[in-house]
């Protein structure tokens, strides 16, 4: 049990980390990380999300027959991404703004569902809240480093800080949409070298 | 025939279950949703009308019922009276939407200190350019009694080149918060002075 915990609470972190290994979530990680902040804020949003979804629907997973069980899940996921949406609108105004339309989507965002699938409906529900922790702890982690090179090469700041000085010229490219699909791929690339340097067997779900 | 039933009371269950919790997020948020969506919203647009800090102003803030459909009026007070009403309207027609409007109207002099844009669709380089002071510095110090109008109409406000449709939807967003204003002073009044 001990050892199942532990196992569980890390393999967000690097065996399962969306959207590096498990190649979930894509959307979201290129469209809202122009800048380190957009990327925290979507994080901890769909963690808060995966956590509490999963948890809801392991709880339920004896109840909810097998042949309604997406409708079921999407109607909880949606109900807990509106109840982020109120929260957010009423303490962090301006990210929600920035987020816009991202924030409803997380309802569809694949490792939501995924998480729900392929873990809460077939483990207690203790184990599968600490399995969307570990899953939405890494997605924010991802994100937040995605959007950090982003917006330290492509405009010079992290966190809306100047790191390199006012003589820099940013690449301002990068925090375009085609720098987001150049930093992910890099990324991915970089991550795949690792792991068949370190001679691991690629799991990739 | 029993699982039918059992799924159709699952999912239903579910469902209210949800309602519920949205419902009840709804009505304690709420509240607080609508005074952030003040500050950063219309918050900037009252700071340049009233020249105040937005937190000065904000608290003033009344809500009158048209036909269902609640009214911001913002005002200041200058000796316990009156002195300046901002009131939202909605610019009809615009080119990329309904144009959301601030008229901002002083009492004393009875004359309008301008308009401002709290949100707008309008086409960037054209119909988006009514964020310019240049074409709202029209606004400033026209008498509130007569309806505001471009001069193609035979008025007096010049539209902005290429944008007549946008130009048209400020100026029907004007009169309507004109009309307001000559309808239901007395009422708006009222209101402020039960405060």
């Amino acid at each position: 049990m001990q050892q199942k915990f532990t196992d569980v609470l890390t393999a967000g972190l690097w065996k399962r980390i969306p959207p590096f290994r498990l190649v979930l979530g894509l959307c979201p990680s290129l469209a809202v990380t122009m800048s380190a902040e957009n990327g925290l804020g979507m994080g901890l949003a769909t963690a808060f999300v995966v956590t509490l979804s999963n948890g809801a629907i392991s709880s339920l997973r004896n109840v909810i027959p097998a042949k309604v069980r997406i409708a079921s899940y999407i109607v909880v996921i949606a109900t807990l991404v509106s109840i982020v949406e109120i929260l957010m609108k009423a303490f962090f105004f301006p990210l929600s703004e920035q987020l816009g339309i991202y924030i409803p989507l997380i309802v569809v965002n694949c490792i939501v569902l995924g998480r729900a699938e392929a873990f809460a409906s077939k483990n207690p529900p203790f184990i599968s809240m600490v399995d969307g922790f570990s899953v939405g702890v890494g997605y924010a982690i991802s994100l937040t480093l995605i959007g950090s090179l982003r917006e330290i090469f492509g405009a010079g700041t992290w966190f809306g800080h100047l790191v390199f000085g006012e003589a820099f010229e940013p690449m301002s490219f990068l925090v375009s949409a085609p720098g987001a699909f150049m930093t992910i791929g890099t990324l991915l690339a970089l991550q795949n070298l690792f792991s068949r340097w370190r001679g691991e067997k690629f799991i990739q779900g | 025939m029993s699982e039918i039933i059992r799924m159709v009371v699952v999912l239903s269950v579910i469902a209210g279950f949800s309602a519920a919790a949205l419902t009840t997020a709804n009505i304690q948020l709420g509240p607080r949703v609508d005074a952030q969506i003040d500050l950063y919203v219309r918050g900037p647009a009252l700071e340049r009308l009233f020249h105040k800090p937005a937190k000065d102003v904000l608290g003033n803030k009344v809500v009158i019922d048209v036909d269902g459909v609640g009214i911001p009026v913002f005002y200041t007070l200058q000796d316990k009276v009156v002195s300046t009403l901002a009131i939202e309207a909605i610019g009809k027609g615009g080119f990329g939407g309904d144009l959301k409007l601030m008229v901002g109207i002083d009492l004393i002099k009875e004359r309008q200190t301008g308009i401002e844009v709290v949100s707008h669709s309008e086409t960037p380089g054209l119909g988006a350019r009514i964020v310019e002071i240049a074409f709202r510095r029209q606004w400033q110090g026209l008498p509130i009694d007569t309806p505001v109008a471009l001069t193609a109409d035979g008025g007096a406000i010049d539209a902005i080149s290429g944008a007549s449709t946008t130009s048209r939807a400020a100026v029907n967003g004007t009169n309507s918060a004109l009309d307001f204003v000559r309808e239901r002073k007395a009422e708006i009044l009222k209101l402020i002075a039960e405060r």
